[in-house]
């Protein structure tokens, strides 16, 4: 097994993460102590953990949210440095990320949501905003794969949805967005298996060779579903084990504390 | 409460006199009699507890004076019949022919008939409006309403009557008084849009019959040093809806009071507001009185205010249910958005409740932009600022839906957007 | 909707056991506490001047600084006015028609014991229902232990008699007694806190308190003490037209916690009897005060003849970072209740929370409510105010929130919710929100329903009678704040909630 990253076998590499070390910025907690991550164009990478390791945070800190201090280290996208900038210039440049829990947002009408959100990285780029014509044909086309009714679209961002539409819902702003890499952060949490596998399809409708993902996930099961080509133990805020997909099978066989103390 | 000053006395009469206004009649009477109402009551002061969080003395100063240049028009896309007052007196030049299908409208000045529907109305509502709290600068325009418009509405008016305000003079201090009496099944909407003048102040009295239905709404543009003061005092009959919806932008001074008298069964009474503002100077006061007196009625106060740089909003509503007012529904928000750290925000909302079977709730909540959702949208390539003003106008928009029709409400939503482009960083 | 599923749908809240409806019986007398213990009584003249407030003074063997700022209270007191802004209604008070001093007889000679205690003081804690534990250990007897240590320091009209487990909390560093005697034993401590929280000239009724005072309790936890015990008091009025003044001073040191009760009752008077009570908590860095309050003084009868005006300025100044104060009322007695116990929280992170229960019945008028007063960086407070009326009754809640500029990142919540049960009463609200910086958040959610008739109904169909049923129904609607109670006053507080709506339907 190799217990290293395997930087540099890879031509195209989508995301590269070197000695990333996090602080909170109101208190003298780290919770990253030099992540070290590379995702290719084409692969599927898993990162799974024990709670409280610093998955989560692993993708906060990639999106940009506030609260975090970096205090070591660099996270390229395409060999452009993402920590410098704005949260949508993160979007803009081909990140995404989906959460955990999908933010509800009253008073905003997810279509608006969508067609902003769209047409913002489209300008971004320098690209041509989407009309409204083309944007609802666009939607309607995406949404009806994920079985998202038009119900679903009026309402505001979220808001009255269940949990797997919240997800759902995440997965239909990646399809329309087509970011270059996309994080998910324990999209597996709160779904039933129906509903679980609706998720990965979508995922797996989405997966191209230019494409990244990083899949956090606390537990095996989604792995079923979207099959990952790497896949990674976090503890402690490091990256302490890397391996194929047989190593998350061995998490299911044998919990995270008998893989850990192999490592220690 | 402080008396009113001899020389604002005189001042005000000679503008009256000079209006050649009936001084006999039932116009003459009701001036007559607000006026020695006014004499005991005074104006309003610091200390009363009414204008805690307001100080009057911007409106009851003796002059005023601001650039009313700005003035801003609104519903310009909606088919209505215009009557245009220019520095509170009406223009018969600019506006429409009075004529229109289902209502009758006359010009305050010309009523001067001793038998008039108007004589029923005419500070007649403003007069049970005083209790239990008194409204003096409502007295003082039943006494001094340089102008006004009677309207008798018998049917469905086909379309609206949108009343514009101008403004010419910069020491402009325009008083008006309106009177709407809406008949059994009448259907009516008055829009209000125009900065009047450097002081406005305003009466609206609304008598709603069995089944009728009134629709208000109003924009207070945006001249930055503008006074307003307005009263609505509205009867609401049985099976009847009234609905006010008031947009009001910048502003050194703005006090919106609504008093709304529930007395028939199964009516409904909607107040709504958005209010934006900007600096320091920037202070705005809605005062909300609805009384239930009667069963089955729902009402709805729904206020939403924006504020930086120092602004400060202040809201004050109150619903009274009296004995036997059984299955009252009432509601009331007010919710206010500080976009910095000097803006405030002061709120009384008040029950005052002597029936048992009834549901009445308020609530009021005060803070910056959900963090949260902020991160959310930029996370998904909206900028900044565009995620701002998307959460601001979201903020917005509970207030903007209980406009009725959909075309005056975006014209309102796209003012208010606008405001927020230009008042971005 | 079919009824059967309306009622399966139908959840009634849990909160009250079967005891409390065993209780409600039990209890079946209009007023449990009415009675008059005959003491002879020591009164001083009626009326007030500044010779009754230097009998008062002399009367407690006061030093010259106390009855100099007792002067200067009552001087400012005769130049105040009563306030008129609560919505309470009374006739007009004449002051100089009440007594301001009596205390038993008996107590003139201070007894060296409780064994020396007159033994009709003795039965009369046993009808008021002291009898929780501590009425054994009160009248001395040997070998009494309470299975949770109360630490009771009884007020009976205006003089603490007898204060128990005096050693185990001098171990602890702990004082715990009356104020006069700690005018006395701690002249210094009193002369530093006296008055620092709610000053001398705050408010009419707390004016009047401290020209006139003439005893209450004051507990002094030092530095990093953790109370051993809950202290308790119990207030009771007895003479007739005799007013109550105590006054309570509760200094918590740096690190210190301690959870003080008190409890009120009084007899039946035709009379109307004033109360005018002032309570002040200091509470520094770290420290941390519950005071839980059961108030069932007379309310008066059917028609609202009789029955305490009860006038009281309870503060709270959390002086120190992470100051906690947390104030729980249960108000069910007196003709007038006006009482906003308030929380200063000064100290960054410093919490205040207020729970309170207030029930008007008959002819009964409350206005109670509670002030935040948010000065310190994140700051929390939380309110929670639950009110029912009923008969005749007028209910007033009435707050205040307010975030200063300098109060960054403060959070406020407060759920404010009537109850009406019947339709010749009221239920109001006035609540003042003022919110001066940004990064706060203030929250506030207010409702008035009537008592469901769908729960009602449900419980009836279950064997309840109607009385019972409101009894259940009522306490789940509180059930919030009778969890916030210590336990011992939880069970008095649900059996006096079912006493207080006695005859509020049918």
């Amino acid at each position: 097994m190799s217990r290293s990253a395997s930087k540099g076998l890879w031509a195209n590499i989508m995301l590269n993460i070197k000695n990333l070390h996090v602080k909170l910025e109101d208190e003298d907690k780290v919770i990253l102590r030099g992540v070290d991550l590379t995702v290719e164009a084409g692969k599927v990478h898993a990162i799974m953990g024990p709670n409280g390791s610093g998955k989560s945070t692993l993708s906060y800190v990639l999106s940009g949210r506030d609260g975090y201090e970096v205090t070591d280290g660099s996270a390229e996208l395409e060999g452009e440095e993402l920590l410098d900038m704005d949260p949508e210039e993160r979007a803009a440049a081909g990140l995404f990320l989906a959460f955990q829990y999908p933010v509800e947002i009253p008073g905003v009408g997810n279509m608006t949501f969508l067609r902003t959100a769209l047409n913002a990285q489209r300008k971004a780029r320098g690209e041509e905003e989407v009309s409204a014509g083309d944007f609802l044909k666009l939607v309607r086309e995406k949404a009806a794969s994920l079985k998202i009714d038009a119900d679903m679209m009026k309402r505001p961002v979220n808001v009255g949805f269940s949990g797997g539409e919240k997800k759902r819902n995440e997965i239909l702003q990646m399809a329309l967005l087509e970011p270059k890499m996309c994080i998910l952060d324990e999209t597996d949490s709160g779904l039933d298996v129906d509903a679980m596998k609706l998720v990965a399809d979508g995922v797996n409708a989405l997966r191209s060779e230019g494409r990244g993902f990083l899949v956090i996930t606390h537990y095996q099961r989604l792995l079923d579903h979207i099959k990952p080509d790497v896949v990674h133990i976090m503890a402690n805020g490091r990256i302490v084990l890397t391996g194929g997909p047989e190593l998350a099978l061995e998490v299911e066989k044998n919990g995270y504390t008998d893989i850990l103390a192999g490592v220690e | 409460m402080m008396a009113l000053a001899q020389t604002r006395l005189d001042q005000l009469s000679a503008r009256i006199a000079g209006l050649h206004f009936p001084s006999t009649g039932w116009q003459g009477k009701a001036r007559g009699d607000a006026l020695s109402r006014l004499g005991e009551v005074g104006l309003p002061a610091a200390r009363d507890e009414y204008w805690r969080y307001t100080a009057p003395a911007k409106l009851t100063a003796a002059e005023v004076k601001a650039d009313v240049s700005k003035g801003e028009v609104a519903f310009d896309e909606t088919d209505a019949l215009r009557v245009v007052f220019v520095d509170g007196v009406f223009d018969a030049a600019a506006s429409d022919d009075l004529a229109m299908d289902g209502l009758e409208i006359v010009r305050l000045a010309d009523a001067v008939t001793d038998i008039h529907w108007a004589a029923e109305i005419y500070g007649q509502l403003e007069t049970k409006g005083q209790t239990p709290v008194v409204r003096p600068l409502a007295t003082l325009a039943t006494a001094f309403a340089t102008d006004g418009l009677l309207i008798r509405v018998t049917g469905k008016a086909t379309r609206p009557v949108h009343v514009v305000y101008i403004g010419k003079s910069d020491t402009s201090d325009a008083i008006l008084h309106h009177c709407v009496m809406l008949e059994k099944g009448a259907e009516m909407t008055l829009l209000e849009s125009g900065d009047a003048a450097a002081r406005f102040t305003s009466n609206l009295e609304v008598d709603v019959a069995e089944e009728a239905r009134f629709h208000h709404v109003r924009l207070q543009g945006r001249n930055a040093d503008r006074r307003v003061n307005t009263h609505i005092f509205a009867r609401i009959a049985e099976q009847s809806t009234f609905k006010s919806f008031t947009a009001s932008i910048n502003g050194t001074m703005t006090r919106n009071e609504a008093v709304l008298d529930i007395v028939g069964d199964d009516a409904i009474a909607h107040v709504a507001g958005a209010t934006v503002g900007d600096g320091r100077d920037f202070h705005n006061d809605d005062t909300v009185f609805i009384t239930h007196a009667a069963e089955r009625c729902e009402s709805r106060q729904v206020y939403k205010k924006v504020l930086k740089n120092g602004a400060t909003g202040v809201f004050q509503g109150k619903i009274l249910v009296k004995p036997g007012a059984q299955k009252t529904d009432g509601y009331q928000i007010s919710q206010s958005l500080l976009l910095d750290g000097d803006s405030q925000f002061l709120a009384k909302p008040e029950l005052e409740i002597y029936a048992d079977d009834v549901k009445c709730s308020h609530g009021s909540t005060s803070g910056a932009i959900d963090d949260t959702a902020l991160f959310y949208l930029r996370s998904r390539g909206v900028p900044l600022r565009r995620a701002q003003s998307l959460l601001v106008l979201a903020f917005l928009a509970e207030a903007l839906s209980e406009i009725e029709d959909e075309a005056l409400a975006e014209d309102l939503r796209l003012r208010l957007e606008d405001w927020l482009d230009r008042h971005e960083g | 909707m079919a009824l059967e599923e309306n009622l399966s749908e139908l959840e009634v809240r849990e909160g009250v056991d079967r005891e409390t409806i065993e209780t409600v019986h039990a209890m079946s007398g209009k007023y449990k506490h009415g009675w008059e213990t005959e003491i002879e009584m020591e009164f001083a003249p009626k009326g007030l001047n500044e010779d009754i407030v230097r009998l008062i003074s002399a009367k407690n063997d006061e030093p010259e600084w106390l009855t100099e700022w007792r002067l200067a209270a009552y001087r400012r007191w005769v130049e105040m006015t009563e306030p008129t802004w609560a919505m309470v209604d009374y006739p007009e008070i004449d002051y100089q028609d009440i007594y301001y001093y009596a205390k038993p007889k008996s107590m003139e000679v201070k007894p060296k014991s409780l064994d020396e205690v007159d033994p009709k003081l003795l039965a009369t804690y046993a009808k008021l229902g002291i009898p929780l534990k501590e009425q054994a250990l009160l009248a001395g007897v040997e070998g009494a232990e309470p299975a949770r240590p109360v630490a009771v320091d009884a007020v009976f009209d205006s003089v603490s008699v007898g204060t128990t487990f005096q050693a185990e909390l001098a171990k602890a560093g702990v004082i715990f007694c009356s104020i006069s005697e700690a005018v006395r034993e701690h002249p210094e401590l009193v002369k530093k806190y006296l008055g620092s929280v709610v000053p001398q000239s705050d408010n009419f009724f707390a004016t009047l308190n401290a020209a006139v005072f003439s005893d209450g309790s004051f507990v002094y936890i030092p530095e990093g003490v953790k109370c051993p015990m809950e202290l308790s008091t119990y207030f009771r009025i007895n003479a007739e037209n005799t007013g109550q003044f105590e006054r309570t001073l509760i200094v918590a040191e740096k690190g210190s916690y301690v959870s003080y009760l008190e409890g009120c009752t009084a007899p039946k008077r035709d009379t109307n009897q004033l109360h005018a009570a002032v309570v002040e908590l200091v509470i520094l860095e770290d420290a941390e005060i519950k005071y839980s309050t059961v108030q069932n003084w007379f309310p008066g009868d059917e028609n609202g003849k009789g029955g305490i005006y009860n006038f009281v300025t309870k503060r709270a100044d959390c002086r120190g970072d992470r100051a906690k104060v947390m104030w729980t009322q249960v108000e069910t007695g007196s003709a007038i209740t006006w009482k906003y116990p308030s929380c200063i929280l000064r100290g960054n992170e410093s919490q205040g929370e207020f729970y309170s229960i207030a029930i008007a019945n008959n002819a009964q008028q409350a206005d109670t409510g509670t002030k935040m007063i948010h000065l310190g960086k994140n700051t929390r407070s939380r309110i929670v105010s639950k009110g029912i009326s009923a008969g005749k009754a007028q209910n007033t809640y009435r707050g205040q929130v307010t975030m200063h500029p300098k109060a960054q990142n403060s959070r406020n919540y407060t759920q404010c919710d009537s109850l009406l049960i019947g339709d010749q009463c009221g239920a109001h609200t006035v609540p003042y929100i003022e919110v001066k910086n940004n990064s706060s958040r203030v929250e506030h959610e207010a409702t008035t329903s009537k008592v469901d008739d769908d729960q009602l109904f449900y419980c009836r169909s279950r064997g309840m009678d109607e009385e019972e049923a409101v009894a259940l129904v009522v306490n789940g609607f509180c059930k919030e704040v009778l969890q916030a109670l210590p336990m011992e006053f939880a069970m008095e507080a649900q059996a006096l909630v079912a006493i207080s709506l006695e005859g509020s339907v049918g």
